[in-house]
């Protein structure tokens, strides 16, 4: 339960600061940190537009989405405090919630009849498809390392000693970064700012979306970024006491997001046809972490 | 009980006998209550057989034969449990979608008859136990689907499509004779109890990859798929719902049937499996994602399906060989349960995708879009058959897959760094089937059902008769009792798993260990998920029950001239992928280039087509050069009888001096 809370508290300010840190990096001075809630809080009272070729879909489509990532982050745990969801291989439901999600804000993207969100559908559905062995790669690796099968427990099992699990972890956060990245359509493979809506992935995607509806897609984008944080910071935190650790969760957000509007601010977006090479390449660097995984275990021939 | 068994064909010839006189109106009616006595006898056995009482009865097959087994045992009590749900709500279904056809007694006739043969033919398939008898079964079942594809016999490319299948339902009875054979020579005895027999003596892996290729053509593993996608389109829809639900899966009975007396060489023959079933998969479901005829796209997802089940075999028998128990359940398990949940979703969207094509006639899905309005109720079992074979919760599908992704991931812990490579690997490939299967499914079921029109049909298209959509509501139901009880099934395949061979290996080990109370808790949290939208969608309802609602045309991005023509296609969906692929799926297109001196363009046409890639590059290879060779003995065949004559002639010539020289005795 704890990491429910700590998450959604992280999600709060975490697009805040990587705004923040983009306005700076860029020479304004920016909103401030909780403007993003402030815009969500804003669009819940709003009124909606609705496409008149949209139905039942496009309606229900924003609220499964949501329903999925809260559900998938009820599964995260906090260090050795389980989620509220905790069996093993929860990360198989993990993934699978999340692509359940996924599913619907693609079909109802689809059911606006546009073509331009027809295209960011497209994109979406074949960009995280590709992401998703490199997750597998990852948590089967953690899974083998470990000799455990639930996310709680290969976390408070995950023991960083030698330098090779230290490599790995590093590999293991980046990895997860990436597929943070990938997920929330950010730098490498999608720009949230730009102007063009042939270029766009997400963003092109709720194009008809209004009010309430937008407002949670956006919470879902907040959410979904807190969440990887706290996954990134559960391979680091071992066994330190909870007074301790909830200082570092947030200090490793608030360093994660400054990364994230770092790397937004200095790199350009890739080409659509390359994004694919890109995911690919994540899923190799996944790869070298199930060797690392095989050198450390003696396995490695 | 063997009286039962014998009611069962007095049920059915009397029912033929019955098809043959009636009316038109009759014989649906006829054939119904035929096939569902059929069921129920057999069903019953078969509860009775999983629950603990297997049943046999011997009969005699005279000189040759010998004695032929019938045994129901708890393995094919399954599978009949699935042939009978799958035929009757595939009856039921078909009544409605043949409505068209009252007209057409002869075809209505003949259809039926066959589909009640085929039901037999294919219980019998399950029980007997006899490796000659059991090729006769076989081969009945594979003539009376062939007839029910050829339903529609008066399109060329329908007999095509039929005959590929007979040809290749041929090469696999070869397979199956020559392992027979083979079984003969070395045990002297065609029954099934032989196979352990032979296993425990001789090497295993020869004989088990000639039944694997055998049964891996009906099955359809790759590069022995390519009759499905022909096969599939061509027939009627709720033929193609129970071929892929039912008749596929009796190849994977068959793999079972032989997989469960192996007695060495596990881990090979696992490592093959799993191999071959991940690339099966990965083929089966980019092909899928690319194609635009909604029953092709089927059919290929048909074959993803297999490999997920065949992946599932592979851990199992890893799992013996490792003499693990918790792999073996969760492999088998898994197999055996996506063997009844795909024979779930798919004859559901077989049937939803046959209620479109009754409506507007095509099973181009660009050239339909915008059906949610016109048939709401087809489109959400459409939805729902596609998010459950997507393995998403809160569906079935999540379930089947769930037990096949812990086998991979308790496969991990193995020793040999190969398997847990393999292991690794197919993990991959199964995260990036189940993506795929959702870009797939996205796609079909946003280009079918949302959006416009795409071409203005003179027909407009209406929801279908309730006739069709009963059975599809049961098989959702069905479908729903799985995804939240899946234990009630789990202990039922425990049982299935606990009664056949490997006991060593088994006893005294709770059938899947803690994976019931796992499965449990992913029931309860898609429950938790169902919750969670209801709320969401109460508290949205709360919020925004004052503000301004407002219905507007779908932003055009300042284009101003909207037209449903310019929708995004099912092809374009899926252009990006057939590019990244385009060594797997293989494009031919068609168009004139425009020519520098033409000022006006003429309207013109552009043409796509995906092929397969092993019928176009290697099967098509062969068949070409087989005929070039065979072309230099056209002489042989030259019509006169006198030559015939000489041939007879020869021929017995040749067998007189062969006998009396001793050369063959």
């Amino acid at each position: 339960m704890l990491s429910l809370i700590l998450i959604s508290i992280a999600a709060l300010f975490f697009t805040g600061i990587i705004i923040r840190t983009k306005s700076i990096a860029s020479g304004r001075k920016g909103p401030g940190i909780l403007q993003p809630v402030f815009d969500v809080l804003k669009l819940f009272r709003k009124g909606s537009v609705y496409s008149e070729t949209s139905g039942f879909v496009f309606r229900i489509a924003p609220i499964i989405y949501f329903s999925s990532v809260v559900l998938a982050m009820l599964t995260v745990p906090f260090g050795a405090s389980k989620g509220f969801i905790s069996f093993n291989g929860d990360f198989i439901f993990f993934a699978y919630v999340l692509a359940l999600g996924k599913f619907f804000s693609i079909i109802g993207a689809l059911d606006t009849g546009s073509s331009f969100e027809g295209m960011g559908a497209s994109r979406e559905a074949l960009y995280s498809m590709f992401a998703e062995p490199a997750f597998f790669i990852l948590m089967g690796s953690l899974a083998l390392i470990t000799g455990h099968t639930s996310f709680q427990e290969i976390f408070s099992t995950l023991h960083l000693g030698s330098s090779i699990t230290y490599a790995i972890a590093i590999l293991a956060s980046f990895v997860l970064l990436l597929i943070a990245m990938i997920e929330n359509s950010r730098m490498p493979i999608d720009d949230p700012k730009t102007h063009l809506e042939l270029t766009m992935i997400h963003e092109v995607m709720i194009l008809d979306n209004s009010g309430f509806d937008l407002g949670l897609i956006l919470s879902t984008g907040y959410i979904k970024f807190a969440m990887y944080g706290a996954l990134i910071f559960n391979l680091f935190v071992g066994l330190i006491p909870y007074g301790y650790a909830i200082l570092i969760f947030f200090a490793l957000q608030a360093f994660l997001a400054i990364l994230i509007g770092i790397i937004e601010s200095f790199i350009a977006r890739s080409r659509m046809n390359h994004n694919a090479q890109f995911i690919v390449v994540l899923s190799s660097v996944s790869l070298l972490i199930f060797f690392g995984v095989l050198l450390v275990l003696g396995k490695f021939i | 009980m063997a009286n039962l068994l014998n009611l069962t064909w007095v049920i059915v010839f009397t029912g033929l006998l019955i098809l043959f006189f009636v009316p038109s109106k009759l014989k649906w009616f006829t054939a119904m209550l035929t096939v569902v006595l059929t069921a129920f006898i057999t069903s019953t056995l078969a509860f009775r057989a999983i629950m603990g009482n297997p049943f046999s009865v011997v009969f005699d097959g005279g000189v040759v034969a010998g004695n032929v087994l019938i045994r129901i045992d708890q393995l094919s009590a399954w599978f009949i449990l699935i042939i009978n749900f799958t035929s009757i709500t595939g009856l039921f279904y078909g009544e409605g979608y043949l409505k068209a056809y009252t007209s057409e007694p002869r075809k209505l006739s003949l259809h039926w008859i066959f589909y009640v043969i085929f039901q037999l033919s294919m219980i019998w398939v399950c029980m007997i136990q006899n490796g000659l008898v059991f090729l006769i079964a076989w081969e009945i079942m594979s003539i009376s689907s062939m007839m029910l594809v050829v339903f529609e016999g008066h399109k060329p490319s329908t007999i095509k499509a039929g005959l590929n299948y007979l040809v290749q339902m041929h090469i696999s009875v070869v397979l199956l004779t020559i392992g027979f054979i083979w079984l003969y020579f070395k045990t002297g005895s065609f029954s099934f109890d032989a196979f352990s027999q032979y296993f425990a003596a001789f090497n295993n892996v020869g004989l088990f990859m000639i039944f694997f290729v055998g049964f891996g053509l009906k099955a359809g593993f790759i590069p022995l798929h390519t009759w499905l996608p022909h096969a599939h389109p061509a027939a009627p829809s709720h033929i193609s719902g129970v071929m892929s639900g039912v008749i596929v899966k009796l190849g994977i009975y068959g793999i079972l049937r032989v997989a469960f007396n192996l007695k060495s060489e596990f881990f090979v023959l696992g490592e093959i499996l799993v191999v071959v079933s991940v690339l099966t998969s990965l083929f089966g479901i980019i092909n899928a994602a690319v194609h635009r005829d909604i029953k092709k796209m089927l059919a290929y997802c048909t074959i993803e399906n297999i490999g997920i089940i065949g992946i599932g075999i592979g851990i199992g028998l890893i799992g013996v060989g490792a003499n693990n128990p918790i792999l073996y359940f969760l492999g088998f398990g898994g197999a055996l349960l996506h063997v009844l949940n795909h024979s779930l979703f798919k004859s559901l969207l077989f049937f939803s995708a046959g209620s479109i094509y009754q409506q507007t006639h095509t099973r181009n899905m660009d050239k339909l879009g915008g059906l949610m309005k016109s048939m709401p109720r087809t489109a959400l079992l459409f939805l729902m058959g596609s998010v459950a074979i997507g393995g998403l919760p809160p569906f079935n599908g999540f379930i089947s897959e769930f037990l096949i992704y812990s086998g991979l991931i308790e496969g991990l812990k193995l020793q040999s760094s190969v398997q847990i490579l393999i292991m690794l690997l197919s993990l991959a490939g199964l995260s990036i089937v189940g993506g795929l299967s959702i870009l797939t499914f996205t796609k079909t079921f946003g280009t079918v059902f949302l959006g416009t029109e795409r071409q203005k049909s003179v027909h407009k298209p209406h929801e279908v008769s309730i006739l069709m959509l009963i059975p599809q509501y049961f098989i959702v139901a069905a479908m729903l009792t799985i995804a939240f009880f899946p234990g009630f099934y789990i202990d039922f395949i425990g049982r299935i798993l606990t009664s056949l061979s490997f006991r060593p290996l088994i006893s005294g080990v709770q059938p899947f260990g803690n994976y019931p109370d796992i499965l449990g808790n992913i029931s309860f949290y898609s429950f938790v998920l169902i919750i969670l939208i209801v709320v969401f969608a109460l508290i949205r309802k709360l919020v925004t029950a004052r503000v301004t609602r407002t219905i507007s045309p779908t932003w055009g991005c300042g284009y101003t001239v909207p037209s449903s023509s310019l929708q995004y296609t099912g092809k374009s969906f899926s252009k990006s992928l057939s590019k990244m692929f385009n060594f797997v799926v293989i494009e031919r297109k068609q168009y004139d280039e425009l020519n520098r001196t033409e000022i006006f363009p003429e309207v013109r046409e552009y043409k796509s087509h995906y092929f397969d890639f092993f019928e176009y590059r290697f099967i098509k290879f062969m068949v070409n050069r087989l005929i070039y060779s065979a072309n230099y003995f056209n002489f042989v065949q030259n019509g006169r009888v006198q030559s015939y004559i000489l041939y007879g002639l020869v021929f017995m010539l040749i067998v007189f001096l062969l006998t009396i020289f001793r050369i063959v005795r």
